[in-house]
């Protein structure tokens, strides 16, 4: 499994040949290696997002997370299971006792939606998803995840944040506290809420945690503008430029008493930047200069779905904040709970047909639009798509109803662009789909490969918090070496 | 088959556990440590887990370490029971990515061995050391508090400079000390003119005095409950996705704030936290939740035992770390890392929590209450009585509206088999239904106890609600039924026979806690035999439903002649204060300071895995520190109160330690110890020892007084020094961790929310204490949605302290500014600069609405531009603005306008930090 050797297992081949000399340079080597000390970012007070170098040679200079809130069930998407459809209708072997989130079970369902293979590749994908499914050679598929819980928030918690509890760094936090960003005009890190709302662990999905809060995702959105970047209403920008320059006069008269401190400076420094941010931000939210065919290719322009239209300039918006440099994209679709079950996000329970037929269109054109766009502007080359939810769903249907239970036993991710093999697909669930058999995975190792595409080494990015040396990764995975280049 | 000592003739087929007891039983003398086993150890193991290298914190060169085992928490021998010894387990390759040796196996022989060895009761030579040993407390704050006499703050802090060639900065100067006590000390900045009494005051003890104004200020108390409520996490909503309100909890928040004015001994503070409820303090173990709490409770067994477990995992944890400074969650799925806290001490520790719930507690009436309580109900009813000739009737809707808890239907006796009760519109989402009664003769036959049967129009599934609860017989929302569709759907009874009914009684939650899923418009109807329906009674002649208002019907005195009309308002407003008294009453006796049962046996747990249950463990400490003395069956209050004693006592060596490097870290930055949670072995070393424990012995010596150390600290040279910068000093000690001069620092959230408030004169400080205000608009669904508020009003205007704390959501404008979200204990905040802190500043309404009643402020109070100006500077910065900025202000403010200029204080750096 591990890469480098161990220990005696090494001095045992050492032994029968190697020279004493190479033998201790090995030695040397092998403890830079295997060196597991924390590597802490050096940052700037007076510039935080400053683009700070990583630990190896990075395959992925950006990510752009899309997470589908409510959990995708990846048996009516990505993971085709023929036994599942021969098997329609009957129970599952070993089901008869099997309590999952809301109870006991019912028969094995097939999916609604016919699979078809897709591309050179064949891959097979669902009908629910056609346009993504066309871009299966460019994805690289995990179908052998595991995750620790079956309940929504702690869910959207660990795929964000690597911790079923509240307050933990989310990826994106520990991402840019750790390499800073390519655009210091734009926040390093931007969350994209769907148009319905919040994600369902809120902004514990983007939250610092214990790390600084300048680390934090920032949220907005095409259609929410952020917070408080706009001059108030009645002061002209000439008075606000007047009253900003009065600020700093007054602040600079008063550094002259502490030359050298740095959180004063760092302070004069924050005004600047957010100055060049009131610029920045609306021009890279103002979606006007987009041509008409993109916005038709994304569906921005469909009247007849307003919330397509909706989550396509979040698309767009997406696509323009990495070509801008953003480091940390986080796009949801799907929000929180409301309606009912399934409603506002893929939480299928009851009616999953009905459900998903109405999420599956809103996903689709947009999403594939995206990435067929990042692609053609040659934005995969440095940044990395991943696609994830917060787990899977059952096979079966739930006893009394016509939807999928919660399942994180074996769930499907996918990752797209710099430094992931395409198209591959890595482990794979029973053959009904319900648990992960395969090279099998952890959401540790998943974040350890994203982590290390981003050439950070999930062992050595750490914090020291309350006594532990906290890692997004806990003490646990392993980067996935087969799904790299 | 026998076998030889060396069991060379031992075939290398694994023979089953139970064959090799029994022939272990016979050549149980057959094995010598030195000669089979030591050399196993040597070739295979030693090199990591020997002399040199503890891997896993493992080394099997002592038999201590060999019967304690690693970090696993697993005895890696136990002696003569083979198999219960972890180190079988290990090299038989039965633990899954623990095989040992990692990258071969012993023969089958060499396995043989150590298994007679142990099975033999794992005999050591000398040399190995007993089978125990005691744990070294080597670690400095493990060691008993040392008292160095006759010493002062200013002499430890002196000594160390020196050593530096560092000396304490002059003392600064008197508006800086003023703006400093108070900003450090209260979290608001003093008035012009508590500036000018002491800048003006002769008298030699005048900042002894200024100092002693303070500490008796109740101001302080709502100050440093900031940080303490950080420290134990306190929030107001449960967290986790559906993150609902906790509305009684702010009693724990005002009991802090009035522990700290009434400088409460530290000691008792702590005791009443862990055990309130056997001290008389019942309000203070609000301590114990004060966590986050995850409300959605799935059905899989094992997932629900891993959310009990993190409830105590982290009461475990904050007790731990606030009050003794040891990272005790560390050791949950494994032996402590760095400190002596073995897995056993945790799960100790989760047998002194484990039978402390979440929820809300009623408090002991207090004295009075209840007969107070008795006479409300009389005077209610005797008004209510009296008031019932003025109430309008809607002569079509002469039934009252429905209610979530009890709602009757009368009708004329008649014949019925199917009765059918049809949800035609709810109060929101899918309606839900209890009970169904149907009564004749005073008894109910809709029970499935009595033959009946229940149909519905369809089900949400969902593991607590059920058709079969609609005639269970049992109430409340877990015994509910919940029809399928939003839009309507019909619940049906099948009684066993034909039978003359009169009454149907039905209700959303008989035990009155839940009110949503109202059905508000229904119909009920009956029939002798199937489909032959007939409308029995319907929400129509019930009067609209209005919430939870429609419980008090609408009174007309118009057409009453007016003495008799005046007479009916004076009752009126009578019952009204009545009502709110008696709800007054009976709310103030919640509160959320958790329940209290009696817990079953808790056991050590493999790898912190619910289903790997080990031996059972009595409620304790820290085995290497102390012994509780309890059983395993021990009261559950005992076992709180047994620790909160020893944690609490002037033995434990952390305790005071721990505290007063919190009350340093408050006043200048950096603790002594700059990881204040974190005493232990992985922490950081004092960077003043001796002074560490001076303050520890002078607080225990003063009663355990806060105010003490406070006082101390303030009448120190150290703290009253100059906060200027020196070249020097900057390049031997940059970040002023020896204290050459008084740190400067940026305010925390709530100190500029505050400040703000206190110079534009809006600042309510008599609103102390009481439920909180809120920054959201809160979105009242199944999960809540918390929604920034826009517009602001006195109601805003208290301090933040009474913010009602929202766990994850960060409160608009001053949320940025490093304000922890009560998900996790939190004993310093992070202070960092951004640029959205800068945008929230300049341009929220909050902050503009306050530039404007700034401006107006100044208007108000001087007449000429250059008044308004000092005003202003004194206002915020406490002093009279130098020329230059008098004339760069008198110029901004006749191009821009003053509230421009009030914005731009409002941001200045000056403003936010503490000089």
């Amino acid at each position: 499994m591990t890469p480098f050797l161990n220990r005696r297992h090494f001095l045992t081949q050492a032994t029968s040949g190697l020279s004493s000399i190479a033998l201790a340079s090995l030695l040397d080597q092998q403890r830079l290696l295997a060196d597991s000390t924390p590597i802490r970012p050096n940052i700037d007070p007076a510039k935080p997002f400053a683009s700070r170098p990583p630990h190896h040679p990075a395959a992925a200079k950006n990510v752009l997370v899309i997470f589908c809130a409510g959990a995708c069930s990846q048996l009516d998407t990505f993971d085709y299971k023929p036994e599942l459809i021969k098997r329609h209708g009957q129970p599952m072997p070993g089901a008869e006792s099997l309590v999952t989130f809301q109870g006991e079970q019912g028969m094995l369902t097939k999916s609604p939606w016919a699979f078809k293979p897709r591309g050179q590749s064949g891959k097979m994908i669902s009908e629910l998803v056609p346009q993504l499914g066309e871009l299966a050679d460019d994805m690289c598929f995990f179908h052998s995840l595991t995750g620790k819980t079956n309940t929504h928030g702690p869910g959207e918690n660990f795929m964000s944040t690597g911790q079923t509890l509240d307050g933990f760094p989310s990826m994106g936090a520990w991402a840019t506290w750790a390499l800073g960003t390519e655009n210091e005009n734009l926040p390093a890190y931007v969350a994209i809420a769907d148009p319905r709302g919040t994600p369902q662990s809120s902004v514990n999905n983007w939250g610092p945690g214990f790390l600084p809060a300048a680390f934090q995702g920032t949220e907005f959105s095409a259609l929410k503008p952020l917070d408080n970047l706009d001059i108030p209403a009645g002061v002209s920008p000439e008075t606000d430029r007047a009253t900003r320059g009065f600020l700093e006069r007054m602040n600079q008269r008063h550094l002259e008493h502490f030359p050298g401190d740095t959180e004063l400076a760092a302070r004069i420094s924050s005004y600047q930047l957010a100055a060049r941010m009131q610029l920045s931000v609306p021009e890279v939210t103002d979606l006007s200069s987009e041509s008409k065919s993109t916005l038709r290719e994304y569906g921005a322009d469909d009247s007849q779905n307003i919330l397509k239209a909706q989550f396509a300039k979040n698309c767009i918006l997406a696509r323009r904040l990495i070509e801008n440099g953003v480091r940390f994209v986080q796009l949801f679709n799907g929000a929180y709970q409301t309606g009912g079950e399934g409603v506002s996000n893929w939480d299928g329970h009851k009616s999953l047909h009905e459900q998903y037929s109405k999420h599956g269109p809103v996903l689709d054109q947009p999403c594939a639009a995206l990435l067929r766009d990042m692609k053609r502007r040659g934005l995969l080359k440095d940044t990395l798509v991943v696609w994830m939810t917060e787990f899977g769903r059952m096979p079966t249907f739930q006893k009394g109803a016509s939807g999928r239970d919660h399942n994180p036993e074996g769930f499907t991710a996918w990752m797209m662009g710099a430094g992931v093999k395409a198209p591959f697909t890595y482990g794979a669930t029973d053959e009904f789909g319900y648990k992960a058999i395969e090279d099998v995975s952890t959401v540790y190792d998943f974040h350890a490969t994203i982590l290390h595409l981003l050439g950070l080494n999930h062992e050595r990015l750490t914090y020291y918090h309350n006594g532990f040396e906290r890692r997004l990764t806990d003490v646990h995975g392993h980067v996935l070496n087969e799904v790299l280049h | 088959m026998t076998l030889n000592r060396q069991g060379r003739s031992f075939s290398r087929v694994r023979l089953s556990a139970f064959l090799f007891t029994i022939i272990l039983g016979c050549e149980a003398k057959a094995v010598d440590f030195i000669k089979d086993i030591e050399p196993i150890f040597q070739a295979h193991c030693i090199d990591c887990h020997g002399p040199d290298e503890q891997e896993s914190q493992f080394r099997l060169d002592r038999l201590a370490a060999l019967i304690s085992g690693g970090n696993s928490g697993e005895p890696a021998v136990v002696p003569g029971k083979p198999s219960e010894s972890f180190l079988l387990k290990l090299i038989l390759h039965e633990e899954s990515g623990m095989e040992m040796p990692p990258d071969d196996s012993l023969s089958d022989s060499e396995i043989a061995s150590i298994r007679a060895w142990i099975a033999d009761g794992a005999k050591t030579p000398e040399s190995y050391g007993p089978e125990k040993t005691d744990i070294e407390l080597s670690h400095w704050s493990f060691q008993p508090v040392k008292r160095s006499h006759g010493s002062t703050i200013d002499r430890f802090i002196h000594d160390k400079l020196v050593a530096k060639g560092l000396t304490l900065s002059p003392t600064a100067e008197r508006r800086v000390l003023v703006r400093r006590l108070y900003l450090v000390m209260l979290g608001i900045p003093p008035t012009p003119e508590q500036v000018e009494a002491f800048a003006t005051d002769e008298s030699d003890d005048a900042w002894q005095n200024l100092v002693e104004r303070v500490l008796a200020s109740p101001h302080y108390g709502e100050r440093w409950a900031t940080y303490w409520l950080d420290l134990v996490r306190f929030g107001e909503t449960h967290g986790y996705e559906m993150n609902r309100e906790r509305p009684t909890a702010w009693q724990y928040r005002d009991w802090v704030i009035e522990s700290l004015n009434d400088d409460k001994p530290y000691d008792e503070f702590v005791r009443q936290q862990i055990a309130g409820d056997a001290l008389g303090e019942d309000v203070a173990t609000g301590f114990l939740v004060a966590g986050p709490v995850d409300q959605v409770k799935g059905s899989d067994p094992k997932l629900r035992q891993t959310q009990r477990m993190n409830e105590l995992d982290d009461m475990i944890n904050t007790t731990g770390t606030a009050f003794l400074g040891l990272t005790t969650g560390c050791a949950r799925c494994h032996n402590h890392k760095f400190d002596p806290i073995s897995q056993r001490d945790y799960y100790s520790m989760q047998a002194v929590f484990a039978g402390v719930q979440h929820g809300d507690r009623a408090l002991p009436p207090k004295p009075g209450t209840a007969k107070r309580s008795a006479s409300l109900d009389e005077e209610i009813s005797g008004l209510t009585n009296r008031l019932k000739k003025f109430i309008i009737v809607d002569e079509s809707k002469p039934r009252p509206a429905v209610n979530a808890k009890r709602n009757e239907e009368v009708f004329e006796e008649r014949e019925a088999r199917f009765i059918r009760f049809t949800i035609q519109k709810t109060t929101g989402g899918e309606g839900c239904l209890d009970e169904l009664e149907i009564y004749s003769n005073g008894l109910n036959f809709a029970l499935a106890s009595s033959g009946s049967k229940a149909i519905s129009s369809g089900d949400f599934v969902h593991p607590k609600h059920k058709l079969m609860h609609i005639n269970d017989g049992r109430h409340g929302n877990d015994r509910s039924w919940i029809v399928e569709s939003a839009s309507g759907g019909w619940v049906q009874i099948e009684l066993a026979e034909l039978t003359v009914i009169d009454r149907i009684v039905w209700s959303r939650d008989r035990s009155g806690k839940y009110s949503d899923r109202l059905p508000i418009e229904y119909r009920i109807d009956s029939a002798m035999e199937a489909d032959n329906w007939e409308l029995l009674t319907s929400s129509a002649d019930r009067q609209t439903f209005a919430g939870k208002t429609s419980a008090s019907p609408k009174y007309q005195f118009e057409k009453f002649p007016s003495a008799e009309a005046q007479q009916g308002r004076d009752w009126q407003n009578r019952l009204q204060a009545a009502l709110e008294e008696k709800q007054q009453l009976e709310k103030s006796t919640l509160v959320y300071a958790g329940t209290f049962v009696q817990p079953g046996p808790t056991h050590r747990l493999y790898r912190g895995e619910p289903d790997a249950k080990r031996e059972q463990v009595a409620p304790n400490a820290i085995e290497v520190f102390t012994s509780l003395n309890l059983a395993t069956d021990a009261p559950e209050r005992d076992r709180r109160l047994a620790l909160a004693n020893w944690i609490a006592s002037k033995d434990n060596p952390l305790t005071a330690r721990v505290i007063v490097n919190r009350l340093w870290q408050f006043h200048f930055g950096t603790g002594i110890v700059d990881t204040p949670s974190d005493f232990g072995l992985n922490g950081s070393p004092p960077s003043h020892p001796e002074l560490l424990d001076w303050l520890a012995s002078e607080l225990m010596d003063h009663d355990w007084s806060l105010k003490h150390i406070h006082r101390l600290i303030l009448n120190s040279g150290t703290w009253r020094q100059s906060n200027r910068p020196n070249e020097n000093a900057i390049r031997v000690d940059a970040a002023s961790r020896l204290l050459w001069r008084f740190p400067p620092r940026r305010l925390e959230a709530e100190a500029i929310r505050d400040s703000i408030l206190a110079v534009t004169d809006v600042l309510d400080l008599e609103a102390a204490g009481g439920p909180g205000f809120s920054p959201f608009e809160v979105e009242l669904e199944n999960v809540r949605h918390y929604h920034a508020k826009q517009t602001f009003g006195p109601a805003d205007w208290r301090r933040m302290i009474y913010m009602t704390k929202v766990r994850q959501e960060r409160e608009q404008v001053f949320g940025a500014f490093d304000c922890p979200d009560a998900s996790m204990v939190v004993a310093k905040r992070s202070r960092s600069t951004t640029p959205l802190q800068a945008l929230n500043l300049l341009n929220s309404r909050f902050v503009m609405q306050q530039a404007d009643l700034f401006a107006k402020r100044l208007e108000n109070e001087s007449d000429t531009l250059s008044h308004q100006i000092t005003r202003a500077w004194r206002l915020c910065f406490q002093r009279k603005p130098t020329d230059e900025e008098l004339a760069d202000s008198v110029s901004f403010i006749e191009q821009e306008g003053i509230q421009q200029f009030t914005r731009a204080m409002l941001n200045a750096n000056e403003f936010v930090f503490i000089p």
